[in-house]
């Protein structure tokens, strides 16, 4: 189960309204590679995984991505608190509005809706793992993407903060990948799946 | 059941040898208008290699893009504050995205400062989590882990009595404090 914290992993106090900004960030809200998806990928591949330290491991980093939802939303919300109609229809939010008004949606910058059919399971303990490596590579990509697209202290300290996170998770799988390809006969001879 | 038999390959990755040469032979260089100074007296045989990468890397600014070492000294780790500015524990792992340094945490007021230190310590003690996940034989990790752990712990209980719950089995006051504002999104 889970039990709810009542604070963010990392700070967001975002001072400047800016739509357009969060028409941006939306991807790592509910795009392909989001944190939604990122969360809902570990949390669904743990139970395909061999041994003890795998289920820890996507467990952990699954849980984390959890509060990493709550940071993005954060941020969406903070950058459009209070928006005008007008505002957020100069930000390429006006088909949003349309639908939602200023309540957050997880799509991507385009708008294209959530799908969990971003998230990728195989049944196949290594290519989970090497799905999930790709998965931080092309997070931190978008980090750094939305890093070039502003210049606002505020937005730059928490997206800075999960682009390297990005780095630590990318590192955590590909250990586990080395650990089950190095020990691969005596891991599958005690896969407990 | 996986059949992993014909898996023979296993080799470190190219880009991570690529890395550990320009990393670790390197360690002066910096990015100079997108041409890179030696200042390395050491520098071994494969400088023609290690030049063309730095110009490479040289060229957006972003010397570090791409940069995944191995983690040779795990049990070093930042101080408290410097790794969750960095969000990263460990020195071996930090890459820093072009010119952003650090950002340094401005709480505004007493409880946003107590909030800060303990997401501090929340986050050092995740971190190693992580780590132990993979390494569960680290004893001085796990000496480690329950320091920062315990200290979180410490920490929330102080902030709890004084702010008002962060879990719900805190909420123990009349009236029913849990629905109390500021919820983490608000600005505070």
């Amino acid at each position: 189960m889970w039990k709810y914290e009542k604070k963010l992993q990392y700070p967001v106090n975002i001072k400047k309204k800016d739509p357009k900004l969060a028409k941006y960030i939306v991807t790592q809200y509910g795009g392909p590679a989001g944190e939604l998806a990122a969360a809902w990928q570990y949390l669904d591949q743990r139970y395909n995984m061999p041994d003890d330290r795998g289920k820890a491991l996507l467990t952990d980093i699954g849980t984390e991505e959890l509060a990493h939802v709550e940071i993005i939303s954060t941020m969406l919300y903070q950058l459009t608190k209070d928006a005008t109609p007008e505002e957020m229809k100069a930000a390429g939010f006006g088909e949003q509005y349309a639908q939602f008004g200023n309540d957050l949606f997880p799509s991507d910058s385009f708008g294209n809706p959530f799908t969990m059919a971003y998230i990728k399971v195989s049944g196949d303990y290594i290519a989970d793992i090497e799905s999930n490596m790709g998965a931080e590579q092309r997070a931190r990509a978008t980090y750094e993407h939305l890093m070039d697209l502003t210049n606002d202290p505020d937005v730059l300290a928490p997206l800075a903060f999960l682009r390297e996170r990005e780095i630590v998770h990318y590192q955590r799988f590909k250990e586990l990948r080395n650990y089950y390809l190095k020990n691969k006969i005596e891991v599958e001879k005690n896969n407990t799946r | 059941m996986n059949d992993y038999s014909n898996m023979n390959n296993y080799m470190p990755d190219d880009f991570e040898y690529l890395n550990r040469l320009y990393n670790f032979g390197m360690p002066n260089m910096m990015p100079n208008n997108g041409m890179m100074q030696m200042q390395n007296p050491n520098m071994g045989e494969n400088i023609q290699l290690k030049q063309k990468l730095a110009k490479q890397a040289g060229d957006n600014m972003n010397f570090n893009k791409g940069n995944y070492n191995q983690q040779i000294n795990p049990n070093e780790v930042y101080d408290i504050y410097g790794g969750f500015i960095r969000g990263n524990m460990f020195p071996d792992l930090y890459n820093q995205y072009k010119n952003n340094k650090p950002f340094e945490i401005e709480p505004m007021n007493e409880q946003a400062e107590l909030l800060t230190y303990l997401d501090a310590y929340s986050f050092a003690a995740h971190d190693l989590n992580l780590y132990l996940d993979n390494n569960p034989n680290d004893r001085d990790m796990i000496n480690l882990f329950k320091e920062y752990a315990t200290k979180a712990n410490q920490i929330q209980k102080e902030y709890e009595q004084k702010y008002g719950p962060l879990f719900v089995d805190a909420s123990t006051t009349y009236p029913w404090a849990w629905n109390d504002s500021p919820w983490p999104w608000e600005n505070k």
